[in-house]
């Protein structure tokens, strides 16, 4: 029991992550029926700069500031950093190609996720990163009720991956910018003829999603540590499955797809075995294109012949 | 004149012909007047004598290479150039097919048949999994299939790493049908009807052969009842299937033919490499092939080839720094030489170019000597150089990598500015570009061709879509 | 009475709880013009999804040449020989103008794959006729889509050409029953004059019967043998041109109640 409900809490905190990337995902294929393949990099950066900050403030083990600014600040940086990464990126591989077909901004994204990720190569050498979380976080501390037992860590990762998700609920549902991004991801050019500035509502889109993948990657640094030139890739393409799951284009599935995925995994991984993760999650998506094309949560698409 | 529309327009067009003017005209008028066929011929004329120019097996290898490239591309061509599929997966069928010619020519298996029948069988099971996997395709378009394909060619990879213990219930010990990370080596050279394939030459005859028949029966296809069909699915599905057009069997067909060339290829790779391994056929192959793709021209026979020979000479050419530099340079050449026109002008930016580069050598090595005390890693004009470029001798790496950050920055603003701006920041620019290749890119051949193909991609389909050799489409409003 | 080409039988369609189609009975004769009209949203075009196979209906049956054809995919109920234009033109752009009506006639052809990669004889054979049958087709326009233009793309036509090329590439699907779908939107007068001349000739020298939409009163009055009204799905009158356009219903549907009755 006791090993049931530790993978239920890995699955969840998984879920969390993939979540948040997969927000980011949806987001920029509602407003622009787009897949940005390099999403992934976006949160692989976020982690990176999240290491930086980390070791500029002195390292895990003896920090120059209390561990809650630490955080604050590795968070901040990180996600400040992964949005304007994801705004330059569409500024300039994909909005020269605003009007072109389907297929030329989805392999400009792939020329993109190949180029960040050869940059940080480059930059930082293929050696892997660790955060060293423990020494910063003792994995001691945290909440134990009955079977179950979490980490603080794990706690504080799914306790702000809710709260981001909550605020960008509440963002799209409520402020002017939200209905903004619903409108033109309805029909860009009535939204435009509305007097709705569609390249502002692109970029906020985008610097949104990116931000959510930027604490999504710092996230991950923290709960597993390691941080490396190719996270972006994998996570990236499940964060598409999870988007996919839960029906693209919409906030709510993102998250429950993300969840499924998250959950899929774990106990794949603990019950049967981790080299099937990938072709169960694969499986998943499979099935659900099949079955239910839009996804879980999706509508489907009305298109007038 | 006539007025346009009118009959008498069309009838008169021979008199609105214009003619090559200027020094190249007849060159230019020769060239098309002859035929694609005689180009082709010509062209393989050349490739036909290239072994024999050479004492190296080395540069015959890389023309193997080149030639693989060449004919995954041209399968690739056949689903994404005509029939407009996004096959992202295209690399789990090379992979296959060298897999399965290593399964039937190899100890893994103690199966080894003869060449004549081992080739057919990878073929005709590439075919069929090509078609498996174009099932999706039924249901999906674009982006899903996009990232359903890209899938498989992830799961193929894993399942090249795992499957090296595969439990079946009659057998004792698990089977390895892998080998795992080690892949499966000592595969059998090939045998044709008993001509004796050994030396990497003769693979290279073999592959320009089947390059030339593969090359021109895509010619033919394309102008055929198939081609059309292909062409007609990928403008308007709806209207070609009302047109009397099996969109959904002709998408199947695509991909089961792409798979079919692309499991050709991969047994002759296995051959030749006589060994393979899960390394081979990862993601930067994929890129690598449509980066081919791309640059050439998506569409276009003789695109799919050139984009080929360029993507794959460039990472050999890379490697050694005296031949690095050659391309970097001429590289460099060439793209002022296509954009910076006319001649005066480009004359004006090489000189201040250089002026620059003096300047800021001098300037620098007055202020701070270590900044440009350090030695270039020789080759090709390296004396030349070191009093241009600087090199520091301490932080190089870091030096470099900020400069890297920079240079993209300036890259990016290069494409906001016009005209003259334009110009004054592209000085700066370029000496920018030569610091960070002498003191990061050139000793870091495998990066900075990652590096090269993801920008390809993205200032291809920015700048130029349609590729070299391709023609511009133009796309129905949606 | 010979059994008409094309029988719709107490079709309905909706949509998600909108009624698109409800009932609709229509016959079309051989060699006949009928001619749909109705203001939009009345079901036109869905009706012609319908028949062409786009759609399946919710009830009724649809028969041609006397045979049911619902639930057939549409490139089968397109051999069958039922082809059509759209209202959206929807050409192949890239493809040249000869390869677009040549890519029409994949159905009647049987040059398989292998047998043009390796240009057969009977590759090379069949390749010669359906170069020559397009160049038939195109030669029913007059001069303006043949000579040079026939390897230019199809991008490069003007829009009226555009026009007549969908009908040229319908037509290579060597179709008994064409359906046009208002094939003189857009047009100048001069145009839309010459199209409906082109229409009966259609029938006249090609044979075809045709089922037309059109919004466009001077080409219905000016070719129909019949013509058939529809609002909201519904028929709602049928007849000869005078006899619709005077129909109070067919008013009270374009121009509201109270042009009906007169005021």
């Amino acid at each position: 029991m006791d090993f049931f409900v530790q993978q239920l809490v890995n699955g969840v905190t998984l879920g969390c992550v993939y979540g948040l990337i997969a927000l980011g995902y949806s987001m920029v294929y509602g407003i622009l029926k787009l897949l940005n393949f390099a999403h992934g990099e976006v949160y692989m950066i976020g982690a990176f700069i999240g290491y930086f900050v980390l070791t500029a403030l002195g390292g895990a083990s003896s920090p120059a500031l209390p561990v809650a600014a630490v955080l604050i600040l590795m968070f901040l940086a990180g996600m400040l950093g992964a949005g304007l990464l994801g705004v330059v990126v569409e500024r300039f591989a994909y909005r020269p190609l605003r009007n072109a077909p389907r297929i030329a901004p989805l392999i400009s994204a792939i020329g993109v996720s190949f180029f960040l990720q050869a940059s940080a190569l480059l930059l930082f050498s293929a050696q892997f990163r660790t955060y060293s979380t423990p020494e910063l976080i003792p994995f001691s501390t945290g909440i134990e009720w009955g079977p179950l037992r979490i980490s603080l860590v794990r706690i504080l990762v799914i306790s702000s991956a809710v709260l981001l998700m909550i605020a960008l609920t509440l963002l799209v549902s409520r402020t002017r910018l939200g209905k903004a991004m619903r409108a033109t991801s309805y029909d860009r050019e009535a939204a435009a003829m509305m007097g709705i500035d569609v390249d502002r509502v692109i970029v906020a889109t985008f610097f949104i999603g990116s931000v959510l993948a930027g604490a999504a990657g710092v996230m991950v640094g923290l709960v597993f540590e390691r941080v490396f030139h190719f996270m972006g890739f994998v996570a990236g393409l499940k964060g598409f499955t999870a988007a996919v799951i839960g029906g693209i284009g919409n906030i709510p599935g993102a998250m429950l797809g993300g969840l499924v995925i998250g959950l899929a995994e774990a106990f794949t991984a603990s019950y049967v075995s981790s080299t099937f993760q990938n072709l169960i999650v694969f499986g998943i998506l499979i099935a659900v294109m099949l079955v239910r094309p839009t996804g879980l949560l999706g509508s489907p698409v009305l298109t007038k012949v | 004149m006539a007025r346009i529309g009118t009959d008498e327009w069309v009838s008169e067009q021979e008199l609105r012909t214009e003619y090559y003017t200027g020094l190249t005209a007849p060159a230019r008028r020769a060239f098309d007047r002859v035929g694609p066929g005689p180009r082709f011929f010509a062209f393989l004329g050349i490739c036909a004598l290239f072994p024999f120019l050479t004492d190296s097996a080395f540069l015959v290898r890389v023309g193997v290479n080149v030639m693989l490239f060449a004919l995954l591309a041209l399968g690739l061509n056949i689903v994404v150039g005509w029939a407009g599929l996004l096959d992202l997966g295209y690399v789990a069928f090379y992979g296959f097919g060298a897999y399965m010619y290593a399964w039937v020519s190899s100890d893994q298996l103690d199966i080894h048949l003869p060449t004549e029948l081992a080739i057919p069988v990878v073929v005709a099971a590439s075919a069929l999994l090509g078609l498996l996997l174009g099932l999706p395709s039924w249901r999906l378009v674009g982006d899903y299939l996009a990232i359903t394909t890209l899938f498989f060619a992830q799961i193929f990879v894993e399942l090249a790493l795992n499957l090296d213990r595969v439990n079946l219930p009659w057998r004792d010990e698990p089977l390895d049908l892998t080998g795992g990370p080690n892949g499966i080596p000592g595969i059998d050279r090939m045998d044709i009807f008993g001509l004796q394939l050994d030396d990497v030459r003769d693979y290279y005859f073999l592959l320009l052969i089947l390059m030339a028949l593969i090359a021109v029966g895509l010619f033919y296809l394309n102008d055929s009842r198939t081609g059309r069909g292909w062409r007609a699915s990928r403008e308007d599905p709806l209207a070609a299937e009302l047109m009397t057009t099996p969109v959904n069997r002709l998408k199947l067909l695509a991909f089961a033919m792409g798979a079919a060339i692309a499991g050709l290829t991969g047994s002759i790779f296995a051959a030749v490499q006589t060994g393979v391994f899960p390394q081979n056929f990862e993601v930067v192959l994929l890129i690598m092939i449509y980066a081919a793709l791309i640059l050439g021209g998506a569409g276009s026979i003789s695109g799919a080839i050139l984009g080929a020979i360029v993507v794959a000479a460039v990472p050999e050419i890379l490697r050694t720094p005296d031949n690095a530099r050659w391309l970097f340079y001429g590289a460099l050449v060439a793209v002022l030489v296509a954009t910076v026109r006319p001649w005066k002008r480009l004359a004006v930016v090489a000189g201040a170019v250089i002026v620059f580069g003096l300047a800021v050598h001098g300037l620098v090595a007055w202020l701070w000597p270590e900044g440009a005390a350090g030695e270039s890693p020789g080759g090709a004009f390296a004396g030349l150089l070191d009093s241009w470029v600087l090199i520091p001798a301490e932080n190089q790496e870091t030096l470099g990598n900020v400069a890297f950050v920079l240079l993209v920055a300036a890259v990016l603003c290069l494409t906001l500015l016009r005209g003259d701006e334009r110009l004054f920041l592209l000085v700066p620019t370029i000496y920018l570009a030569a610091f960070v290749w002498e003191n990061r890119l050139i000793e870091q051949p495998s990066v900075t061709r990652q590096l090269l193909f993801g920008a390809i991609l993205v200032a291809m389909m920015t700048a130029r879509p349609q590729g070299l050799l391709g023609t511009p489409r133009v796309e129905s409003p949606v | 009475m010979r059994e008409p080409l094309l029988e719709l039988r107490s079709v309905s369609k909706s949509f998600g709880g909108l009624l698109c189609i409800d009932r609709l009975d229509l016959t079309v004769g051989e060699g006949e013009i009928v001619s749909v009209i109705g203001p939009n949203g009345a079901g036109k075009t869905t009706l012609f999804n319908l028949v062409t196979g786009i759609y399946e209906p919710d009830q009724g049956e649809i028969l041609f040449e006397g045979r049911g054809i619902v639930g057939l995919e549409p490139h089968k109920i397109a051999k069958l020989g039922i082809a059509r234009t759209f209202q959206t033109l929807r050409l192949f752009l890239n493809m040249t103008v000869k390869e677009n009506v040549k890519a029409a006639t994949y159905g009647h052809t049987r040059t398989r794959f292998w047998q043009s990669a390796l240009r057969t004889p009977a590759s090379r054979r069949e390749e010669r006729e359906v170069d020559e049958l397009a160049e038939e087709r195109l030669a029913f326009f007059g001069k303006r889509l043949i000579g040079y233009r026939m390897e230019q793309p199809a991008y490069s036509l003007s829009y009226a050409n555009r026009r007549r090329l969908e009908i040229a590439r319908a037509t290579g699907t060597a179709p008994r029953l064409l359906l046009l779908d208002e094939p003189a939107a857009g047009m100048n007068p001069v145009e839309t004059h010459e199209i409906t001349e082109l229409i009966g000739r259609l029938r006249t020298e090609g044979g075809y019967t045709i089922l037309l939409i059109e919004h466009d009163m001077h080409v219905v009055e000016g070719i129909s043998d019949r013509v058939v009204a529809l609002d909201h799905g519904e028929k709602i009158a049928e007849g000869s041109f005078e006899r619709v356009a005077t129909d109070p219903r067919v008013v009270e549907a374009y121009l509201g109640a109270r042009a009906a009755s007169g005021e």
